[in-house]
């Protein structure tokens, strides 16, 4: 697992609306772009944030991804605190 | 000769201007009642520039470079990510100021990253918004951003010995400009992880404490962990006040207004700077 390219895709999602449109149309043509394995790949594709923390991702990229999918600040924080969403 | 004639931390906290109803009125009118407080200093210092000293939020520079500090030397342009309120524009810069301490910095070992055409994320634009602009001075300000929201994150003593730089540059600059040094965070708060929301006044007013007492070993004795866990990801943020209170010679200073507002998520803590002669 490398938490640098992860990171580099959040932060790509998060500073580009043209990369937000491309993911949000082809998800998996957009990490296409990225050095990400399978496993890597699912956990932004499944939004699985706490994961994505767990690994060392900066948290301040796992919020802003989760809220630029007009998710709620509530679920995010019952999934950052290992509840039900 | 140019100086430093007074200096201030405070929160840019960007919450205010997206959920302002998350605090209560009082909290609210206490917030800013001190930026307006500190303005009014700006005005009694009679500054004709600053210096805002920010940080990333992971906003402006990406894993491909993550520079440890940076300076604007040319024109300022914020903030990138737009609030309510506060949308993103040209912010009046000092170029020369900005140029001169970064020539300085680079012949006494300070490598600065310079950005000639910078963007600054909140944490410069908010106290430009309510610190500068009410001041209706128009001031220029020079821009720098310090790693501290994203790691590696900038040792804090190198935030303090970088402080002390801005300062010796300050006075070979050849001008006549009163410069006001701004530090520009919150003191506890979590960013993104599972305690946001979480407040911790001790640790606020332990800050505050150190800040006023100019105290730079207690300052420094901070270590990264015990920030972590007492402050939060986003009291990383102090090393702005250890950056101006260098800058200012740490003469300690006075408490404008503190507050913990888990409503905004934040210790928001304000005070003055003295300057040492």
């Amino acid at each position: 697992m490398s938490r640098n390219t992860l990171e580099k895709v959040l932060y790509d999602l998060s500073t580009s609306g043209a990369n937000k449109k491309m993911f949000a149309a082809e998800p998996e043509k957009f990490l296409g772009r990225y050095q990400l394995s399978e496993a890597e790949k699912a956990l932004v594709l499944d939004y699985r944030v706490r994961e994505l923390a767990d690994l060392g991702v900066n948290t301040m990229l796992t919020w802003g991804f989760w809220l630029q999918a007009g998710k709620s600040n509530r679920d995010y924080l019952k999934i950052m605190k290992r509840e039900e969403a | 000769m140019a100086r430093i004639v007074g200096g201030f931390v405070a929160p840019h906290n960007p919450v205010m201007y997206f959920n302002p109803q998350g605090a209560s009125q009082e909290e609210s009118d206490l917030c800013y009642g001190a930026y307006a407080a500190m303005a009014e200093r700006i005005k009694e210092l009679e500054a004709d520039a600053a210096i805002v000293i920010g940080c990333d939020h992971y906003i402006l520079f990406g894993t491909e470079c993550l520079p440890p500090y940076v300076i604007s030397t040319g024109e300022i342009e914020g903030p990138v990510d737009q609030l309510p309120g506060l949308k993103r524009k040209p912010l009046k810069s000092h170029a020369a100021l900005g140029e001169h301490i970064a020539r300085v910095g680079w012949e006494t070992g300070f490598d600065w990253t310079v950005g000639r055409a910078l963007n600054v994320d909140h944490s410069v634009a908010v106290p430009h918004h309510l610190m500068i602009e009410p001041t209706g001075k128009d001031i220029p300000i020079v821009a720098v951003m310090l790693a501290c929201g994203v790691d590696p994150y900038l040792p804090m003593s190198r935030a303090w010995a970088l402080g002390e730089h801005i300062a010796a540059a300050v006075e070979s600059f050849p001008g006549n400009e009163r410069i006001v040094v701004i530090g520009s965070g919150g003191i506890s708060h979590h960013v993104g992880d599972e305690r946001m929301g979480e407040v911790n006044p001790d640790f606020d007013r332990k800050v505050l404490d150190i800040v006023t007492r100019g105290d730079k070993a207690a300052m420094l004795a901070l270590t990264d962990e015990e920030i972590l866990r007492d402050g939060g990801n986003g009291a990383m943020e102090i090393r702005t006040y250890a950056c101006a209170m260098a800058a200012t010679k740490a003469a300690g200073g006075r408490t404008i207004a503190y507050a913990p507002v888990p409503g905004w998520v934040t210790g928001m803590g304000f005070a003055e700077l003295e300057v040492a002669a």
